[in-house]
């Protein structure tokens, strides 16, 4: 094994391991806190984009102007509406 | 001796997983690193998100290791302390492993779908509602059994204002990143040094005398209240249990990162200093015999004990440490949800799982390795079949003293640091409990009984639900109970396994057999636990509210068999048809 | 007061408005002030919003979507052609997403929702407004002078303008409580810096421009609104309505212009029909009225014109009428 091998090993088992302990502290939270900030997303396309539902509610002059950046969300967004929720989410 | 118990274990846990879990993974399920996983193909930043397998190999080790794998093994113990390890080592081989890593592949193949739709798609419409009511009671044991053991720990006097300072320490980091937005690490530093230094101050002499004046505010001198066949009931635990539920219950109505999430993560870097410390301390001890570390209970005690025979009691009293239930829904509604990789659900999973058995030997170790303190008050009763004659937490803490004793740490702290390790643990997982039976009730019942809409009515509920266990049934029993609903719900967990597989074709038997096992053994240890409290219930010399609360126990054990019992049929039917459906179709291996 | 003497004592009101019901002349007027200002040496551009615009007519000259077209010195004409606005900014639409995606194609999803957006009534009006604001917003001319859509539009969007300003705030809001949850997740993880949140960048202009459009239309230090009205019943009715309706949406009133009055020299002449005469004597009663009821806002009557007002002359002719000699 060369130095640059040995350094690269040792450079990886850090990575992996600081990710380890991030997964057991923090991931759990992140991932509450990215959930919570998802659904106001959602809710955000619901009420910019609200004339998919017929709800015209910002001027749709101007939620054209929004649209581009909710492109790749819709598609989610309408699935997430739709999927059939489990109470099981909940724990999740 | 306890040394070896635990190298040998490793040794045989990195074996599974090389060989077994990597064949089963590679050649059975095939698990393909190509295929878009569902956190990468829905990723809607709500409930699917992918994130990278070294993060979720602790985000599902940290999601599953609760107080299963310790407070288990220390009952278990029992029956002697080679059962216990053999069932955790066999266990987790054969059964553990396999229910974890095969209900989250099953679910991402499902896109993402949870235990209740994976059971409507795959058993039948009604077994969705069946296994979330057997959910509902599953979780409710949760509650009473770890708040037992919670309640149990804050009596002690080190414990309770440790416990306060360090939950004070948690509010101040939720305050500290996301009020101040102050940098994790000092974030971190600062709260968790609090917690230590507040968790030294609970174990001084003033600290101690509060306690003991809370605890002989009521009952008679020695502080019971009432006494049962199985000890008497302690104003102290009574009300202990009422604080443990209190602090449950604002992790449930509070708002996410003011309660619940910074003071679980304060107590996670505690846990985690506790567990490392204890692990050298094991270690250093082999080496130099500065304290006991050859087991001093019998490897084999008897058969049958108070709790019941060995089989099937045994198998449930150790649950998570072997396999659980739990795991399998965190698999599927969390982990299956933000794996990326098909390939990073082996590690994740089965690594996890592997590595939480060796947790729970480690606790074996520390059961078996003292049968009496050092001031020679009684852990395990010698001369009445190795009764247990205090808690399980009493166990871990003077377990956890001892070998963080060899580290330097005096006894009182170590014994603080135990107690509130294995009360935080349990806590961590009751404010998860207690938020999902909130939003259960509010789902359920929402619709017809409009208080339940209210999150205060639904927490306020399942707590009401929870004290009555508390003050009422015998601990052992109801963790006996929960074991039993645990370990049951890993059966249904397999039994759904199996039919996807059979469904696709699949070989099944590595999962089928396991779950046939885990039936049998629990539906057998529920029924004989509920008759064991129906009979306590109406002996002739039994107090009142004793009945009360075996009833209930012997109650909620009847209905998870009878549950049980429906979805086995439904799924039993489900599987023929897979099978018919295999057979018909040509053979693919 | 006359009018010129409004401009002259209110330097800063650089956006006039003539408004009143259809017909009245507010084009003309809108044409003879921007050329009695022009005249004078001050850039003006006069604009029309209304699909049906008639500065084409006045001035002769087929002006419409044709940006600003330079009718004299310092005078400018613009008609906005609101579909083709509409069209335009869908492309750009169209063009933002393919570029920020690399698609090939806008996804049918997306595309209907463009087609179904436009094909909203309220989004004439926005896009009209919207482009108000850019003219405006451009700086290039001393006046705007604004030929005004009907006054029911107006007002119109002027009640939707606070509707939509407050639901922006709301929206902003929602954005920046995501921001919040975002920066969160950002310090847990221990990721580094964030991307800009674009979203609430729009967010923040789209208001700014709302509020500018609706503000042209109230600001009373900027603004210079006047009523155009004839002496008929109907009429003052109808300008007493819009006018508290006006000033419930703080639209800042300067004055009131009374058009089409018979002049009186006309009747004095002799030998005219009866039906004359009579409208003459209607006009008188109207005339006092309209006295009483505004007063001293009563900067103008413009006598009725022998024939329609049309090319650079007339307009001049009606410039007379309406400033006299007076100057700025």
């Amino acid at each position: 094994m060369t130095e640059e091998e040995k350094r690269s090993l040792i450079q990886k088992i850090k990575e992996n391991l600081s990710d380890f302990i991030y997964g057991m502290a923090s991931h759990e939270a992140t991932r509450q806190a990215l959930k919570t900030r998802g659904s106001m997303e959602h809710l955000f396309i619901l009420i910019t984009m609200g004339d998919l539902l017929g709800v015209p509610i910002l001027p749709p002059y101007y939620s054209l102007r929004l649209l581009p950046y909710v492109v790749p969300q819709i598609s989610t967004w309408k699935r997430r509406m739709l999927r059939e929720k489990d109470l099981v989410d909940a724990l999740a | 001796m306890a040394f070896w118990t635990l190298l040998i274990t490793i040794v045989i846990v990195i074996l599974g997983y090389r060989y077994y879990t990597n064949r089963v993974d590679q050649q059975i399920v095939a698990a393909d690193p190509k295929r878009a996983t569902p956190a990468k193909m829905y990723n809607d930043g709500v409930d699917f998100m992918p994130a990278s397998g070294s993060v979720l190999f602790g985000y599902q080790f940290k999601s599953i290791a609760a107080l299963g794998p310790i407070v288990g093994p220390i009952t278990a113990v029992q029956w002697g302390w080679l059962p216990a390890v053999l069932w955790l080592i066999v266990g987790v081989f054969f059964i553990g492993w396999v229910q974890d890593y095969a209900s989250a592949m099953m679910a991402m193949r499902n896109d993402g779908m949870t235990m209740g739709g994976l059971a409507y798609k795959y058993i039948s419409p009604r077994a969705r509602g069946i296994l979330l009511s057997f959910l509902y009671f599953y979780l409710l044991l949760i509650m009473g059994a770890f708040g037992a053991v919670v309640a149990g720990l804050l009596a002690a006097p080190t414990v309770p204002i440790g416990f306060l300072i360090l939950t004070l320490a948690g509010v101040l980091a939720g305050q500290m990143t996301y009020r101040w937005r102050m940098d994790l690490v000092m974030t971190t530093v600062v709260t968790v040094l609090i917690a230590l230094v507040g968790i030294w101050l609970g174990t001084m002499p003033w600290a101690q005398s509060i306690v003991k004046a809370i605890n002989g505010m009521a009952g008679n001198a020695e502080g019971v209240l009432y006494s049962t066949p199985y000890g008497p009931m302690k104003w102290s635990v009574w009300f202990w249990g009422i604080i443990a539920l209190v602090f449950t219950y604002f992790g449930s109505v509070l708002p996410i990162w003011r309660f619940a999430q910074p003071v679980n993560y304060v107590s996670f870097w505690f846990v985690m200093l506790g567990i490392v410390g204890s692990i050298l301390g094991v270690i250093i001890a082999t080496f130099t015999g500065a304290t006991g570390v050859s087991f001093e209970i019998p490897a084999y005690i008897a058969f049958n004990n108070h709790l019941g025979p060995l089989w099937p009691i045994l198998f449930v009293t150790i649950s998570c440490g072997a396999i659980s239930g739990w795991h399998s829904l965190v698999s599927t509604s969390g982990t299956a949800r933000q794996l990326e990789k098909e390939t990073d659900a082996k590690p994740v999973t089965a690594g996890a799982m592997y590595t939480e058995a060796v947790l729970a030997v480690l606790a074996v170790v520390f059961a078996a390795t003292a049968i009496a303190k050092a001031d020679g008050s009684v852990l395990y009763d010698a001369a009445n079949g190795y009764k247990l004659s205090v808690g399980a937490g009493g166990i871990w803490i003077y377990g956890m003293a001892r070998f963080l004793s060899v580290v330097g740490i005096p006894a009182d702290l170590g014994g603080a640091i135990g107690g509130i390790f294995l009360a935080v643990m349990a806590l961590t997982v009751m404010q998860l409990v207690l938020r999902f039976m909130r939003v259960a009730s509010a789902e359920l019942l929402g619709d017809k009984i409009i208080a339940f809409k209210n999150p205060h009515v639904g927490s306020l509920v399942a707590i009401a639900f929870t004290l009555l266990i508390l003050w009422t049934a015998f601990w052992q029993r109801i963790w006996v109970l929960f074991g039993g609903a645990n370990q049951l719900f890993a059966g249904l967990a397999l039994l759904l396994v199996t039919i996807w597989l059979a469904n696709e074709g699949k070989k099944y038997e590595w999962v089928f057999w396991p779950g046939v096992f885990m039936y049998v053994t629990t539906v057998a240890a529920l029924l004989i636990t509920a008759w064991k409290s129906f009979s306590a219930a109406f002996a002739p010399d039994t107090a009142a509210a004793f009945m009360v609360g075996n009833l209930i126990a012997g109650l909620i054990g009847l209905f998870l068999a009878i549950a049980a019992l429906i979805l086995a049929w439904d799924g039993w039917k489900s599987l023929s048809t897979a099978r018919s459906k295999m057979a018909a179709a040509p053979s693919g291996d | 007061m006359s009018l010129a003497k409004v401009f002259r004592e209110n330097p800063n009101r650089r956006y006039i408005m003539f408004g009143g019901k259809g017909g009245l002349g507010k084009t003309t007027f809108s044409a003879a002030t921007a050329y009695w200002l022009a005249k004078q040496g001050k850039r003006v551009l006069v604009f029309s919003v209304d699909p049906q615009a008639s500065l084409s007519d006045i001035f002769k000259q087929d002006i419409y979507g044709k940006g600003a077209v330079e009718i004299m010195p310092n005078l400018y004409a613009q008609e906005i052609d609101a579909d083709q606005h509409i069209r335009e900014y869908q492309d750009q639409i169209r063009k933002k997403i393919l570029d920020m995606y690399g698609f090939d194609k806008i996804p049918d999803e997306i595309e209907s929702y463009i087609q179904a957006a436009s094909a909203e009534p309220a989004m004439e009006e926005s896009a009209i407004f919207d482009q108000v604001v850019d003219i405006v917003v451009a700086g290039e001319f001393d006046y705007y002078i604004y030929d005004l859509v009907p006054l029911g539009h107006a007002l119109y969007y002027l009640s939707m303008a606070s509707v939509y300003d407050q639901w922006i705030s709301k929206i902003t809001k929602l954005r920046e409580e995501m921001r919040e949850y975002e920066q969160m997740a950002a310090r847990l993880s221990r990721k580094s810096e964030l991307q800009e949140d674009e979203i609430l960048r729009e967010l923040q202009d789209i208001r700014y421009r709302i509020s500018t459009s609706s503000s042209i239309l109230t600001d009373r230090e900027k603004t210079a609104f006047f009523f155009v009205l004839v002496p008929e019943e109907m009429i003052l009715i109808d300008t007493q309505n819009a006018a508290s309706l006006f000033r419930k949406y703080d639209v800042p009133l300067s004055g009131y212009i009374v058009n089409r009055v018979i002049p009186d020299e006309l009747i004095a002449k002799g030998n005219i029909p009866p039906y004359l005469r009579n409208r003459h004597a209607m006009q008188k009663k109207y005339l006092q009225k309209i006295d009483e009821l505004f007063g001293k806002d009563v900067l103008a009557r413009v006598e009725e014109m022998e024939r329609d007002i049309a090319g650079l002359s007339m307009i001049e002719k009606m410039a007379q009428a309406m400033f006299g000699e007076e100057t700025l």
